[in-house]
């Protein structure tokens, strides 16, 4: 008989962890409670959080949502704030003027009407985000993108958070363990027991003994303790792409508790790579991505303390490095590998949060019955992910290519050996039709849909021929829907509160939750 | 702007308050907050609803005295208010200080030569004033009562968004959003303990009153659209 699968082993704690488990677990409520099934995260007394991302995506919220998780009680405790996109700054040309955002928002009446070639044909004096959505006003307003009054997780503008990462694992193990019975187990995991097929039957532990279970998910991080080390599953680097391999982490103090917070994060293009800046209610979150081949480690410190102020000059900046690239292969045997342990990108775009929810969803939603079917499971997971890392990749590599930078390492990023086959005809094709709705990105759940490409291509000064002719039909249309995205943005910008007074209510009052 | 102080028979012996219901005074609501001792009162002219304070985000309980923004149907301009005034009109231009009764110097109700008097000559408090103190009797403990009956529905997820769209003769539309009601499959659905610790509070009756004061709906609509009719 097929040995069904009834036991979820999770191996690490962190965002991965413990996000994995509740999204398993919160999906399977009804078999743990008969004890058909059972989640079980072990967790090292000793490892820390590295705590990458503190940028995430909108999918958080149907996430959290869905673990029966309370918003209002998620801010308290994971020191969350919001986001309602990106602004990228002096990406193109270098100058100060020099912005573009890359909003939550889809374009206005994106499903019925490509706004692209009637905004290429005629701006109106106004950028390509500003004049589709009320997103990039809302932002440089310093506004929230709902009310007090707005119910838990509902929106008023889309949005998703901004989060301390060391906060947000304790808040989700605490949960998980006590809502959704997921058995946590604190111990070392020292090596992996496997069956001669390789399949992994346990996991031996430092304090507890053995821990046995069906399905293993690797949640380790860097070092990928099951999926890479116990079954050699080898790493391909994307560095030839994506230049990016040191980050120098910085956290400061706001001048005053209630300064003025802002809810996008700022990246800034610098010499040899560019600046986060995440601002979460008690801190800024900055950091600054470079590439060792362009700077050396005492040029971006120099560069980074010239971002954040010399009033921070006695802080230690915090080196980490970046390993760009993902496994070979996701799911092997009975393992798969989610977060840190399955890859890692520059945090550009915040993919990792994001990836780590569509991989624990697909888990939990393709959850195998039996042993026996799981590798058709396994074969369509590796494959849904092979899709996504590579998209992901050429849409950080998008950011790069349209720059019109000086500097050594932008002109590298230009050159045609590091941009990916996909991309490059993307590009081509670009050039003559704009990315859209009926596009290639039309996969059930797309980590960057037609809409971001638009807004990276069209912010940084990409043209797409158009012919006037083929605008005719959707004139009216389109010149409609531009003229309610501004009505509706003046209406947001005199409805919504600053994003801090928000967020004190929040903490004061909370959300209700209709 | 307000001026609020503590109300004594010394100072404010011969200040008079015009107490008559009139737009001008403030009474042009269109939802007044309400408590729940009201409700039996209210249930047989208004909508019962609940919306969110602006401020705070925090459930309210108010009737539904107009359709529009600082429209009361209710008010009838030099005859005062038809059918029962909620205290919450009723009290203007009084609040309460602590244990005190205060008042708002600045409001347009308060004057020297007309209404109503406080104090007689020997400063003892008018029928007026000790009307005015009744409804501080009831509303005082009335928010803590209504606050604890919200606490209570939500709690069971007995309340729900309510979407009311209204048609007029004139040919317009009214969408009435940020209202709340009852959910009443919730509510059949509810196990008997509930049920009986909510009719044991006096909760249960409360809620029907609810459900019924929502027939108000196209009357108080019925209402605005014969003044469409009358002009």
């Amino acid at each position: 008989m097929a040995q069904p699968i009834q036991s979820v082993v999770i191996v690490g704690g962190g965002t991965a962890g413990w996000l994995t488990a509740g999204i398993i677990a919160a999906r399977h409520q009804g078999r743990i409670k008969s004890g058909g099934f059972s989640v079980t995260l072990i967790e090292s007394p000793n490892i820390p959080i590295i705590g990458v991302g503190e940028g995430t995506w909108p999918t958080l919220r149907s996430s959290l949502e869905k673990m029966g998780i309370s918003e209002t009680e998620f801010f308290r405790h994971s020191d969350a704030a919001f986001k309602q996109g990106a602004k990228f700054a002096r990406w193109t040309t270098g100058a100060d003027t020099d912005y573009y955002y890359h909003p939550l928002m889809l374009p206005q009446g994106f499903t019925q009407v490509n706004l692209v070639p009637h905004w290429l044909r005629n701006d109106q004096g106004r950028n390509f985000s500003d004049a589709v959505c009320p997103q990039e006003q809302l932002c440089e307003a310093g506004l929230a993108p709902k009310m007090i009054t707005t119910p838990e997780y509902k929106a008023v503008a889309n949005y998703a958070y901004h989060l301390d990462a060391g906060k947000f694992a304790p808040f989700l193990t605490k949960h998980c363990v006590e809502k959704l019975g997921v058995r946590h187990v604190l111990a070392d995991v020292l090596a992996a027991n496997q069956a001669e097929s390789g399949d992994i039957k346990g996991v031996f532990t430092k304090q507890m003994g053995e821990v046995t279970g069906d399905l293993f998910v690797d949640c380790s991080g860097f070092s990928s303790l099951l999926l890479g080390k116990t079954l050699g599953v080898g790493f391909k680097e994307c560095s030839d792409v994506l230049f990016c391999d040191t980050a120098l982490a910085l956290q400061i103090p706001y001048d005053t508790p209630d300064a003025p917070m802002a809810s996008h994060t700022i990246s800034t293009a610098q010499t040899a790579g560019w600046i986060w800046d995440i601002g979460l209610p008690t801190r800024r979150g900055t950091g600054y991505v470079y590439s060792s081949r362009h700077s050396s480690e005492e040029e971006a410190r120099a560069t980074l303390l010239r971002y954040v102020g010399p009033e921070h000059k006695d802080r230690e900046a915090r080196k980490i490095s970046i390993r760009s690239g993902h496994r070979q292969t996701f799911w092997k045997n009975n393992c798969v590998a989610v977060g840190l342990a399955a890859g890692f990108l520059e945090p550009l775009e915040s993919s990792a949060i994001v990836l780590i929810e569509l991989s624990a969803k697909l888990i939990a939603e393709q959850m195998p019955a039996n042993r026996e079917v799981m590798d058709i499971v396994a074969a369509r997971f590796n494959d849904v992910n092979h899709y996504r890392w590579g998209r992901i990749i050429d849409f950080l590599k998008l950011h790069y290519v349209l720059t019109q930078r000086p500097e050594p390492f932008w002109r590298d990023n230009l050159d045609p050996a590091s941009i990916p086959d996909r991309l490059k005809n993307l590009l081509h094709l670009w050039k003559y039709q704009s990315p859209w709705f009926f596009d290639e990105f039309d996969r059930l759940e797309e980590v960057f849909p037609a809409a971001s490409y638009q807004y990276v291509l069209y912010g940084m000064g990409f043209r797409t021929e158009v012919d006037p002719a083929d605008n005719a039909d959707t004139e009216s249309t389109a010149s409609q829907l531009l003229r309610e995205n501004a009505a509706v943005t003046q209406k947001l910008r005199s409805q919504l509160p600053k994003n801090r007074d928000l967020l004190r209510k929040i903490y004061e009052h909370g959300l209700q939750r209709i | 702007m307000t001026n609020i102080v503590v109300l004594n028979s010394v100072t404010h012996r011969d200040m008079r308050v015009q107490a008559e219901a009139a737009a001008k005074f403030g009474d042009n609501q269109r939802f007044v907050q309400v408590v729940v001792g009201e409700f039996p009162l209210l249930v047989t002219h208004y909508p019962i609803l609940f919306s969110k304070d602006t401020e705070t985000g925090a459930f309210l309980c108010g009737a539904m005295l107009g359709i529009d923004e600082g429209e009361n149907l209710f008010l009838k301009e030099g005859k005062g208010h038809e059918a029962y005034r909620p205290l919450n009109l009723q009290r203007v231009p009084f609040f309460v200080a602590g244990d005190d009764l205060a008042i708002d110097l600045d409001h347009p109700r308060v004057a020297v030569h007309a209404g109503q008097s406080l104090f007689n000559d020997q400063g003892v408090p008018t029928p007026y004033l000790d009307s005015i103190k009744a409804a501080f009797q009831q509303l005082k403990p009335g928010v803590e009562m209504t606050k604890r009956f919200i606490e209570t529905l939500l709690k069971l997820n007995l309340l729900e968004p309510v979407d009311i769209v209204l048609g007029f003769d004139d040919g317009t539309k009214r969408n009435l959003a940020d209202l709340y009601t009852v959910n009443q499959d919730v509510l059949r659905k509810l196990p008997d303990a509930a049920v009986i610790e909510l009719f044991r509070r006096g909760y249960l009756q409360l809620i029907y009153l609810l459900i019924a004061s929502l027939k108000q709906i196209p009357v108080l609509a019925q209402k605005k659209n014969d003044r469409f009719l009358t002009g």
